[in-house]
């Protein structure tokens, strides 16, 4: 296999942080390689550097056996290196083939719609949407789908390697499949595919060959056959890593803490039931869409609810606001810490006394050295540096970000617990402390209910399963029975019979 | 950009270094730099500049603006963007005043009963805004209707009353050779960044402004504090109504749209206050503080023009070009932060 790109003994550091030291990476001729590692290990500063859009590091890049330097992503793009951010660059309201030929260069000045789609068209294929028509608006494909547009837009300007920065994020299992088939499909035509995941069940599936990230240096990259996931962790972590999951609980289910009765929030197809005891960890499993995200909102008090009841302690418990959910004693943390999880551009201190400003402060007053303490104690607990409480908290990487959005809720002493995405763009060490926290607290007597997408996360972490499927409630799964193929085949296809039970 | 000083200042280990140089080094140094340019310019051209009562001017002349920055800025932090209608709320509250004096009611009932009026609009807008109407739309129809009431009442008329009047220690009046204007300046001030920094109020306010959605998430809901800010703002601008109302004992509903303070209109002059301050027009970043400096820098290069007979239209000219050069210095700054990430 020859070697189409090569960097050797990159250096990359910001004030006194250093991201990359002594960094090596290369990529051969259609190979796919998987670029892992911690958050702020430096994937991502390595990716800049070599879609061109971070031009302040020393060492030799090589393209070709060619020395290169790319000041700018268009000269990347140029060389033939194209990146798919993990935001997405569509815009909505404008059809698919648009949104392909954005930049323009290869169509003719005057191009009508209909030259565009079809100029569209063998793009389209290649990512594996064959059914789409190119002249709808983007905004009418699903998530995934349009992941793989923009994937096709990077197609239309014919690249050599393919930068795919964590494209399944934020995607549910059917649609991550098809991102994993059109990689196949591209490495096999001949493309390069540098593919960086926190998910390591798809760098497995994938990569040829895998390269790890750790603390900015880079290790010696690896066939991928001859690693296991177990192997890969740990080379990430430097370290050990014995088991990702505390030990499930079976605590007693006499009394309920939280039951939902009926609750049909928006957006879903029917309404939902289902109780969480103390001590437990109830798991609501599902893929995009499946409506396990909106009845934890709807709970919350953060999604509008059409009809049903929530007892909550026993008592009748219907909150429309956060605010009434936050005075009962239930926290909600969404699935999206950007949106609002976080306040970015404030110190990390006020981040996580923000849901409890009535503990800190008296006659209106705030209580500062009350702040300090309680925000130290709930960062302690979630391992986030306490030296840098006034750090703003948008400078913080995806994992301690995370720790941040859901250690704030801490501070109001939550009888339940609320998560959605527990771990969405979460390291695999900060995933761990994560798991461990939301176990201690439900060993404390409190109810944790989580939503998630993620199949390992709910067979992992969860003492009992609800799953659901396209806004409809499928079934419940104990803690004997729950594994991989029993949750899988309740959130993907319920409704197929398998043989023997269609004779029954 | 800041990258090479935050490592010269990490072993000092206090993250409050850290915080400032990453977050104020250039939009400080610009200003101070540019403060002290005007400064010396100032000692330099005109003789009369480094006196103590040309100082004493400069400080009068940002009172009024001043406090009514310092009440907009409240909006502005939260996220609520700007009350277009700061300068119509004076128009109909010093008609009000007024229209009370010269009636007879005295200075304490004419105070409450412009408060009353200033806190009614303000909740109303605040309303209108905390229920989701945008910030510009309503506060431009406030403006009119404000602006037309005080027309209506006043028949467009200058309203007088005579003196001695109960007003006259704050339009007029001094303590310790400052006038009492200044000193409420001072006091409007001082006491507002107090409660920005102190209070949970002041938290509640820098929360909702920096992410309303995660604001509503933790418990803290925009409606309540658009009808409180608004409010807030407007009693500003009833204040400075009142006091120049006392002052010139007298009232026009166009007292504020035209050759008043530094130079035009009032609304804008706020407005550019709030600006050149360097507080985030998004919300949730920026003080008081910030906006009371603000005030007394277009003051000091206003004075400066004034002594060296620039008339009106450089004036002005001079407040846009302040409000570009603060909004691209505070780009610039929020950007170097963003870099380290």
């Amino acid at each position: 296999m020859k070697t189409l790109l090569k960097l050797s003994a990159i250096n990359r550091s910001f004030g006194a942080i250093q991201a990359l030291k002594d960094a090596d990476f290369e990529i051969g001729e259609s190979e796919v390689m998987g670029l892992v590692g911690e958050n702020g290990a430096g994937k991502s500063t390595l990716v800049k550097i070599i879609s061109g859009f971070d031009d302040g590091y020393s060492g030799e890049f090589e393209m070709d056996g060619a020395a290169v330097r790319f000041p700018n992503p268009a000269r990347a793009e140029r060389a033939g290196i194209s990146i798919a951010q993990q935001e997405l660059s569509l815009i909505p309201a404008m059809s698919v083939a648009e949104n392909i030929f954005l930049a323009g260069d290869q169509v003719p000045l005057v191009a009508t719609k209909q030259v565009l789609a079809r100029r569209a068209r063998p793009y389209l294929d290649e990512v594996g949407l064959d059914s789409v028509d190119p002249s709808i608006a983007v905004n009418r494909l699903s998530v995934g789908e349009q992941q793989l547009v923009e994937v096709a837009r990077l197609l239309a300007r014919e690249p050599r390697v393919l930068i795919l920065d964590e494209p399944t994020a934020a995607l549910g299992e059917s649609d991550s499949m098809r991102i994993l088939a059109m990689v196949e499909r591209l490495a096999a035509s001949g493309k390069s595919i540098i593919y960086v995941s926190h998910r390591l069940d798809e760098i497995f599936k994938i990569s040829h060959r895998i390269t790890v990230l750790r603390d900015g240096m880079s290790q010696k990259p690896r066939a991928a056959s001859e690693l296991n996931v177990q192997s890969l962790v740990e080379s990430m972590l430097g370290r050990e890593l014995r088991n990702m999951f505390p030990p499930r609980a079976s605590p007693a289910r006499d009394a309920p803490l939280l039951e939902v009765r009926g609750v049909w929030p928006d957006a879903t197809v029917e309404p939902f039931s289902f109780s969480a005891y103390p001590g437990e960890i109830l798991g609501l499993a599902g893929q995009l869409g499946s409506g396990s995200g909106d009845i934890l909102a709807a709970v919350g008090g953060a999604r509008g609810i059409r009809e049903g009841r929530i007892a909550f302690g026993g008592r009748s418990f219907m909150p429309r606001s956060p605010k009434e959910a936050i005075e009962a004693g239930i926290a909600y943390c969404s699935d999206d810490r950007k949106l609002d999880g976080l306040f970015l551009g404030r110190p990390i201190r006020e981040n996580l006394t923000s849901p409890a400003l009535d503990r800190i402060s008296g006659f209106g007053i705030l209580r500062r050295g009350v702040e300090r303490g309680l925000a130290s104690l709930n960062a302690e607990k979630f391992t986030v540096d306490v030296s840098r409480m006034r750090t703003e908290a948008g400078l913080l990487s995806g994992g301690n970000q995370q720790k941040v959005a859901l250690g704030k809720w801490l501070a109001i002493e939550p009888k339940v617990i609320l998560v959605n995405e527990p771990t969405r763009g979460v390291d695999v060490g900060a995933r761990a402390e994560i798991y461990r926290k939301l176990r201690e607290f439900a060993d404390e007597g409190k109810a944790v209910v989580f939503a998630s997408t993620d199949i390992q996360e709910i067979t992992g972490l969860a003492d009992r399963v609800v799953t659901f499927y396209r806004g409809m409630q499928i079934g419940e799964i104990t803690a004997e029975s729950i594994s991989a193929a029993a949750v899988l085949e309740q959130i993907t296809h319920p409704f197929s019979r398998s043989p023997e039970a269609a004779q029954a | 950009m800041t990258g090479g000083m935050i490592g010269g200042a990490r072993d000092a280990a206090t993250g409050y270094v850290d915080r400032l140089v990453r977050d104020y080094s250039a939009l400080v140094v610009c200003l101070i730099a540019l403060f002290l340019i005007v400064f010396i310019a100032g000692m330099v051209t005109a003789p009369n500049f480094l006196t103590l009562f040309n100082f004493k001017t400069i400080i009068r002349d940002a009172a009024l603006v001043g406090i009514m920055a310092v009440g907009l800025t409240f909006v502005t932090l939260s996220g609520n963007f700007f009350l277009l209608s700061m300068k119509e709320t004076a128009a109909l509250c010093i008609i009000c005043f007024a229209t009370s004096m010269s009636a007879g009611y005295g200075f304490e009932i004419s105070f409450l009963l412009t408060m009353l009026i200033a806190l009614v609009a303000g909740a109303a807008q605040g309303a209108l805004i905390g229920l989701g109407g945008n910030p510009i739309v309503v506060t431009l129809g406030a403006a009119g209707l404000l602006f037309g009431l005080g027309s209506w009442w006043s028949d467009n008329l200058v309203v007088s009353f005579r003196r001695p009047h109960g007003a006259e220690w704050l339009g007029t009046g001094s303590f310790l050779g400052l006038p009492n204007i200044t000193i409420a300046f001072i006091l409007i001030a001082v006491s507002a960044e107090l409660v920005l920094r102190y209070t949970k109020f002041g938290r509640q306010v820098y929360l909702i402004g920096a992410n309303r959605a995660a604001g509503r998430a933790t418990g803290h809901e925009n409606f309540p504090m658009a009808i409180k800010v608004c409010m807030i703002a407007s009693v500003c601008s009833a204040f400075v109504a009142i006091a120049f109302s006392a002052q010139v004992s007298s009232a026009h509903v166009n007292y504020f749209s035209s050759e008043f303070g530094s130079s035009g209109d009032m609304t804008i002059m706020v407005i550019a206050t709030v600006m050149v301050g360097g507080n985030s027009i998004m919300g949730g970043f920026g003080s008081t503080l910030r906006s009371s400096l603000g005030a007394i820098f277009i003051s000091t290069v206003d004075n400066m023009m004034v002594l060296h007979g620039f008339n009106s239209g450089p004036r002005v000219l001079a407040v846009g070009l302040m409000i570009v050069f603060s909004i691209i210095v505070f780009a610039l700054v929020r950007r170097g932060a963003r870099a380290q990430e």
